[in-house]
């Protein structure tokens, strides 16, 4: 009966990913050009400066032709996992550094170790705080592209016109939360704030909530990932100050505030200060109002910001594995790491690129050193096999307390049960 | 169950040919995927490596997962709401839209509208309706001197959302009663005039007991809808994380399977929500017996 039943169910997922379709990979010996897609999230922005890149490569590399995809951030991942489950995967496609070992404990992943030996020296212009997340005991099995650290953004127009002085470097959160404060209004006379001094992202800890809690010397979790560190008392004073400003001072909007201004309340004018990466930046320059860059606030454990790198990988069905780490050898290189820095959507790992003008001197005016300069006090987006599902974990159980209906410290009591156990399912 | 007259020899065939486009589809498309998904569901399988025996595990775990059993009650409260209100809803505009007004045809396409408009463009549009500060709804119940309501906070979010959904099926469930509308007999509202009956006891003795064949239909097709609820709901409680405030069935089962890498235990949900809807419909042929009219 077992047997049946699960022959039955193998039929059947065979007869459903063969209609998958073939891929048009051709024999590198035959002449015809051998051909690799590269799948990656993104802007459709981002694809201009994709196909420079592609054309630099396929200048340098005669005979080979890179297709290059472009999802938004959502469709990717359904995307990507229906590629690789139907044994379709892109050659060569991006990937996320926390969700990275979901793939790579699933052997999706082709080992790039060997390939990196045959090329000594190569990593060694990276920043090293963007490696460590990809490295696992037998090697590489990805590399990273860019990173992105967190830095508060504020808007000029708004500190002048409240006569408020600009954030700098070196302020406390204390200070952070006495300029936020200063900064909530009610602009229209309604009654009610629609100008907010600060902005987090509630359920994404990159987003203004990891910071903090590593400036008061807490942590998210432990280093072998077993145990959600949440409810530890030093990030528990961390939730609390953010839990203060927002239903306290008002001065952070809680999310059902925040929704009904459908995006970004910051590039919209409704908020003063932002946490968020490096990503903002194009968005921003397209903004009505003078903005700058000031690093994350230092907090009782002193300073502290998130680093995540965005990397690539190789699918370990790839046809063409060689040319396939020749075109990520080739965007980790000088000349690739300058378009993508021109691009304008994070940092370059490459520490030469991002020290030269490239990087520092962008359309957009403001301080790029300020997110090279945070490396020296960032700690990593945690980077485990489960993340999403813990993550997920966290935030909807995060949730209740944002929206103003359930006490702090019962539910951070409740989270480190629920994620612990998502932890403990995953390991 | 007397249907009147059955198919003879031509009809048989015209019937099966009309039937084939559908069957072939089902068939060949969603029998394979059904299949799969009933022996996934003994499974555990994360898409990238094959699937390992799970046993009834993933049932067993459908009965303590709270977040699942969350989603379960979710679904039933929205479906206790929406279907009654459907059926009730539009046959109040079909009933209104039976008569002979000038624009009729103007009136039965804006009702219709909402289900030719893509879901996720109009959710985004009540978003706006419904904010708390910033909101036309709230606005106008300012101005009417009431106090702002929060529409989408965790209280309230169920209601508003099954309003929404109501709105977007009124054009349905209007084309279905409208059609059964017009096979009501117009002999019978002229002897009831005549015998004095007004415009209430016409509806209720007349009107109500000959659409009892289209209202079980739209009950049947509503409470269907409402168990496979997801498009409006998602894009109105929708959080970060991927979460949302009225987690559904289909939200659960979508998490579980993108998100989350667990295909198994998604498979397992889908079949317990198509078992209840099973389950329901059987419960519904039953009523049918003993409470629908045909003519």
């Amino acid at each position: 009966m077992k047997k049946t039943l699960f022959s039955l169910v193998m039929a059947a997922v065979l007869l459903l990913t063969a209609c998958g379709g073939q891929k048009s990979t051709t024999n590198p010996g035959s002449g015809t050009p051998v051909q690799i897609t590269y799948m990656e999230w993104g802007d459709p922005a981002e694809l201009d400066v994709w196909k420079a890149i592609v054309s630099d490569f396929e200048a340098a590399n005669p005979g080979v032709k890179v297709n290059v995809d472009v999802s938004d951030w959502d469709s990717y991942w359904t995307k990507l996992k229906t590629l690789l489950a139907a044994n379709t995967p892109p050659d060569v496609f991006a990937m996320d550094a926390p969700l990275y070992p979901d793939y790579q404990s699933r052997g999706v992943l082709l080992n790039l170790q060997p390939y990196i030996d045959k090329n000594p020296g190569m990593l060694d212009g990276l920043f090293p705080n963007t490696l460590t997340a990809y490295k696992t005991p037998d090697g590489y099995f990805g590399l990273p592209r860019d990173f992105q650290t967190i830095a508060v953004f504020y808007n000029k127009d708004m500190f002048d016109k409240a006569g408020v002085p600009y954030p700098k470097a070196g302020w406390t959160y204390d200070d952070l939360r006495a300029t936020a404060k200063a900064l909530t209004k009610d602009t229209s006379g309604d009654g009610k704030i629609d100008q907010f001094g600060y902005v987090i992202d509630p359920w994404d800890f990159e987003g203004g909530m990891s910071e903090i809690i590593w400036a008061y010397g807490g942590d998210l979790i432990n280093a072998d990932h077993t145990k959600t560190l949440l409810g530890d008392p030093n990030a528990r004073q961390a939730f609390q100050f953010l839990h203060d400003m927002m239903f306290v001072d008002k001065s952070i909007p809680d999310p059902n505030t925040s929704s009904q201004y459908g995006g970004d309340l910051f590039l919209s004018g409704n908020a003063a200060m932002i946490a968020t990466g490096h990503w903002s930046v194009p968005g921003y320059s397209e903004a009505k109002f003078k903005w700058d860059v000031v690093p994350m606030p230092k907090g009782p454990a002193g300073q502290a910001t998130s680093v995540n790198s965005a990397g690539f990988v190789v699918a370990k069905d790839s046809k063409n594995p060689q040319v396939a780490f020749n075109f990520i050898k080739f965007v980790e290189s000088a000349a690739g790491q300058t378009r993508l820095a021109q691009m304008g959507f994070a940092c370059p790992v490459l520490e030469s690129v991002a020290k030269s003008d490239a990087f520092l001197k962008q359309s957009t005016l403001i301080n790029q050193q300020i997110f090279l300069d945070e490396l020296a006090y960032a700690h990593m987006k945690p980077v485990f096999k489960g993340y999403d599902e813990w993550s997920s974990t966290v935030g909807d159980g995060l949730t209740p307390m944002w929206n103003g209906e359930a006490q702090l410290n019962p539910t951070l009591d409740q989270i480190v049960v629920a994620a612990d156990a998502v932890l403990a399912k995953n390991k | 169950m007397e249907y009147g007259l059955k198919p003879l020899g031509r009809e048989r065939l015209w019937l099966w040919a009309m039937l084939a486009p559908t069957l072939i589809g089902l068939v060949f498309g969603a029998l394979g995927s059904i299949l799969a998904t009933l022996g996934l569901s003994f499974t555990h399988w994360d898409l990238l490596t094959p699937p390992t025996w799970a046993g009834l595990s993933n049932y067993i775990n459908l009965f303590t997962n709270p977040a699942f059993l969350k989603a379960l009650t979710n679904t039933f409260k929205f479906s206790l709401l929406y279907v009654p209100g459907v059926v009730i809803v539009s046959l109040f505009v079909a009933v209104l839209l039976n008569r002979k007004i000038r624009g009729v045809s103007v009136f039965r396409t804006i009702y219709f509208l909402p289900c030719v408009t893509s879901a996720v463009a109009t959710a985004l549009v009540w978003n706006l309706i419904y904010g708390r500060d910033t909101g036309i709804l709230n606005y106008f119940l300012n101005h009417a001197g009431l106090a702002s309501v929060c529409w989408l906070c965790s209280k309230n979010a169920l209601m508003s959302v099954v309003v929404v959904n109501i709105w977007g099926a009124i054009g349905e469930g209007m084309i279905i009663f409208l059609a059964g509308l017009t096979a009501v007999p117009r002999e019978f509202y002229e002897a009831a005039t005549m015998d004095g009956a007004g415009n209430f006891a016409q509806f209720f003795y007349i009107t109500l007991p000959l659409v009892t064949p289209s209202i079980f239909f739209q009950t049947l097709i509503s409470t269907i809808n409402a168990f496979q609820a997801y498009d409006y709901i998602y894009m109105m409680t929708r959080q970060g994380q991927g979460d949302s405030s009225v987690p559904v069935v289909v939200f659960s089962i979508y998490r579980n399977a993108w998100n989350f890498f667990n295909y198994g235990g998604a498979s397992a949900q889908a079949i317990e929500l198509a078992v209840l809807v099973i389950l329901l419909m059987g419960f519904y042929f039953w009523l049918e017996r003993r409470f629908v009219v045909y003519e």
